[in-house]
């Protein structure tokens, strides 16, 4: 198997508030080849969003990259070596910010964000929007960067691309504009496109239109994704690989398919159980009880054993490894919980969480659900 | 076509303002206590030839009557006779106004010049010392009276330096003959900014400092707007963000201010002109108020009403033509 065009090694960023430090992006690994559509699934707040800016570099105060390897088809976008007195510093192999600008952003790697109402500018027209990227990412004229903008709207389904060229973005829809930013991203030719979340601002029906629209171009061009999303219906729909992730931490990957029906951890167990499933039917939805805890003090041990069903003693003192449990059949499928480890989970006493019931109280009970 | 359309609505709209403004003026003159009459004749008059200057000037009719006499003649331009100069008010407006204008021009020129850029570097270095210390500036501009600071300045650059005239303002459009040392046009320019600079950071400071805050606030918010971060994303240069993306929308706000503190610049204008003794509208308003002129008094304040009306439809103006959204017609 060829090199995979993105490779995130035990990338961690963090950042310094007045209240503590926030762990964001606590360590995660995952790979993405040529071509594919790797999904990043979590809650709000598991980080997904800090990851990708991570990986464009774009990082914002007091958000720093922290420590891991990021390799973008051999070049360095993060990496570290240690100093002389053991402090870790950037290494020398690792771009600088203007080789970033010049050589990654927009022409290797463009970003689609959540947003499409925010995302483009007020006061510009689109075309020359999409125009200035062009030019800058593909090196081309101003007039060959027009025929590509223009050729690139009309492919992402925009009606009378020439007329619209000449708009300005308070003149077209949500889902005109998403599509506009897909536009763009496309046009610069790049060949890793991250998505954060494009379509969770979008009404269904024009989402489910996006989400074609992608598939079909991403089919075409061969780019690859990577796909930021909360919504695991859409990781069904589009995405190849998935990583779950859960407070800053990647805690399950695997392909879609293994990750559906084939599910290692509660989290994901629970994430799936409190969606609707086409291929189950069950009399109520089990959502997830609690809230994600912050990231400035992590819970001990698994991170999500405050809120997990299946928790018991151990999990609040072991942190649990990353690791392969994949069967024969599965290309690989990574999982970290204590439940695969030989840590002792099965001779542990089950742990009082607000899963279990001493902590979910009356509105359970309330609620009739008496499981 | 949208910014077109509305433009003329926008003017056309200002004409209630105008005749709101001159309805007011009439209003708030004839409240004025005191009688001019008695002023123009001394202390005591006789009863004819009072009757006979009430019956010039129109005073003997009522209200209504000498309300609507005034709004026809100021739509021909005929703001009465100056009791004091024994002028058309007009005359005097004319003469005057352009001196005020004039300094209102270079004290903004110099305010915005100085505020942008200290705004966009405060935004850029956030609570960085260049940050502080134009905060520190800023204070010190807002909390500072402009005749304080126009005293200090005629004190350290004309007292003790003597580096800067205090009086006598000359104007550019004098003719060199008049003027001491200029040979030709472009000598009288120069002499006539040589003396405009201390009334200029006078006038200007106050708005300067409003202007850097705004600036600066406003130019940290468009920074931190997602279509800042996607340019970012796609290589744009940090200079080319802060001069393209994100320069014309951070400007909204300021383009307001500006148009509102023309009131304010008008006012600081009378104080300017008072300790430069420069001769423009303010110190002609003082004076008719002084004199009781009641003409010159409506005259010269509609004539400042005029100014901020146009001042206000300048700003829409502006802000139309900087942000598509306001002049939009609503057809897609």
């Amino acid at each position: 198997m060829s090199e995979p065009i993105l490779k995130v090694e035990n990338l961690k960023t963090q950042f310094f508030t007045e209240e503590g430090t926030v762990r964001a992006v606590d360590g995660i690994s995952f790979e993405v080849n040529e071509g594919e559509l790797v999904g990043l699934v979590g809650e709000s707040g598991a980080g997904k969003s800090v990851a990708t800016s991570s990986i464009m570099r774009l990082v914002e105060d007091p958000g720093e990259i922290v420590g891991g390897t990021v390799t973008y088809k051999g070049k360095k976008i993060v990496d570290f070596e240690e100093g002389p007195d053991g402090e870790l510093r950037r290494s020398p192999e690792m771009l600088s910010n203007e080789e970033m600008r010049k050589q990654i952003r927009g022409r290797e790697i463009a970003i689609i964000f959540q947003d499409p109402m925010e995302a483009l500018n007020p006061v510009f027209k689109v075309g020359a929007q999409l125009r200035e990227f062009i030019e800058i990412n593909r090196d081309v004229s101003s007039k060959r960067a027009k025929e590509i903008a223009v050729d690139m709207l009309r492919e992402v389904g925009i009606p009378e691309p020439e007329k619209r060229y000449e708009s300005y973005p308070h003149q077209f829809s949500g889902g005109m504009r998403q599509r506009v930013i897909i536009a763009m991203a496309l046009a610069c030719e790049p060949d890793l496109i991250i998505a954060d979340e494009p379509t969770t601002a979008l009404d269904v029906t024009v989402e489910g239109q996006i989400l074609d629209l992608v598939e079909d171009l991403q089919q075409k061009y061969n780019t690859s994704f990577v796909w930021v999303t909360h919504d695991l219906g859409v990781v069904a729909e589009i995405c190849d690989r998935v990583n779950v992730m859960y407070l800053g931490e990647i805690i399950e990957q695997a392909d879609v398919d293994d990750l559906f029906h084939a599910t290692r951890h509660p989290y994901t167990e629970a994430l799936l159980n409190s969606i609707p499933r086409p291929d189950q039917s069950v009399d109520e939805l089990n959502p997830i009880k609690g809230v994600m805890p912050e990231a400035i003090n992590p819970p001990s041990g698994c991170r999500f054993h405050t809120r997990c069903p299946e928790a018991r003693t151990v999990c609040k003192e072991v942190h649990p490894t990353y690791q392969d449990v994949s069967d024969p059949d599965e290309s690989s499928h990574f999982v970290s919980c204590v439940k695969y480890e030989d840590v002792g989970y099965d001779d542990a006493e089950s742990l009082d969480t607000e899963a279990t019931d001493a902590f979910s109280g009356g509105l359970v009970e309330a609620r009739g659900d008496g499981q | 076509m949208g910014r077109l359309r509305y433009t003329i609505s926008r003017l056309l709209q200002s004409i209630p303002v105008i005749v709101g403004v001159i309805t007011i003026t009439f209003l708030l003159t004839d409240a004025i206590p005191g009688d001019p009459v008695q002023i123009m004749l001394g202390p005591s008059p006789s009863a004819q030839q009072a009757e006979a200057i009430r019956a010039k000037f129109g005073l003997d009719q009522p209200l209504h009557v000498r309300y609507f006499n005034y709004l026809f003649d100021v739509v021909r331009l005929d703001l009465g006779t100056s009791l004091y100069y024994g002028v058309p008010v007009t005359q005097k407006i004319a003469e005057r106004l352009p001196v005020t204008l004039y300094l209102l021009l270079s004290s903004f020129t110099f305010a915005l010049l100085t505020a942008v850029p200290l705004g966009i570097i405060s935004a850029k270095r956030r609570n960085k010392p260049t940050d502080h210390i134009s905060r520190v500036v800023a204070l010190f501009g807002v909390s500072t009276p402009s005749f304080w600071i126009g005293l200090m300045l005629i004190i350290v650059f004309s007292f003790w330096l003597d580096i800067f005239p205090a009086t006598n303002l000359i104007l550019p459009w004098e003719s060199p003959a008049n003027v001491d040392g200029a040979a030709n046009q472009l000598g009288v320019i120069a002499k006539s900014i040589h003396h405009l600079i201390l009334p200029t950071i006078t006038l200007g400071t106050l708005q300067m400092a409003a202007f850097t805050r705004i600036e600066r606030s406003s130019m940290l918010e468009v920074l931190g707007e997602e279509y800042v971060k996607l340019a970012r994303a796609y290589g744009v240069s940090e200079t080319k963000i802060v001069r393209k993306h994100a320069f014309r929308n951070a400007q909204l706000p300021l383009i307001t201010l500006v148009g509102l503190q023309l009131t304010g610049a008008l006012g600081g204008a009378v104080l300017t002109e008072t300790v430069f003794s420069i001769n423009g509208m303010g110190r002609l308003i003082i004076t008719a108020i002084q004199n009781q002129d009641f003409q010159l008094v409506m005259g010269t304040t509609l004539v400042f009403g005029l100014v901020f009306v146009i001042g206000v439809i300048l700003t829409d103006l502006s802000y139309a033509y900087v942000d598509p959204r306001v002049s939009f017609d609503g057809s897609e």
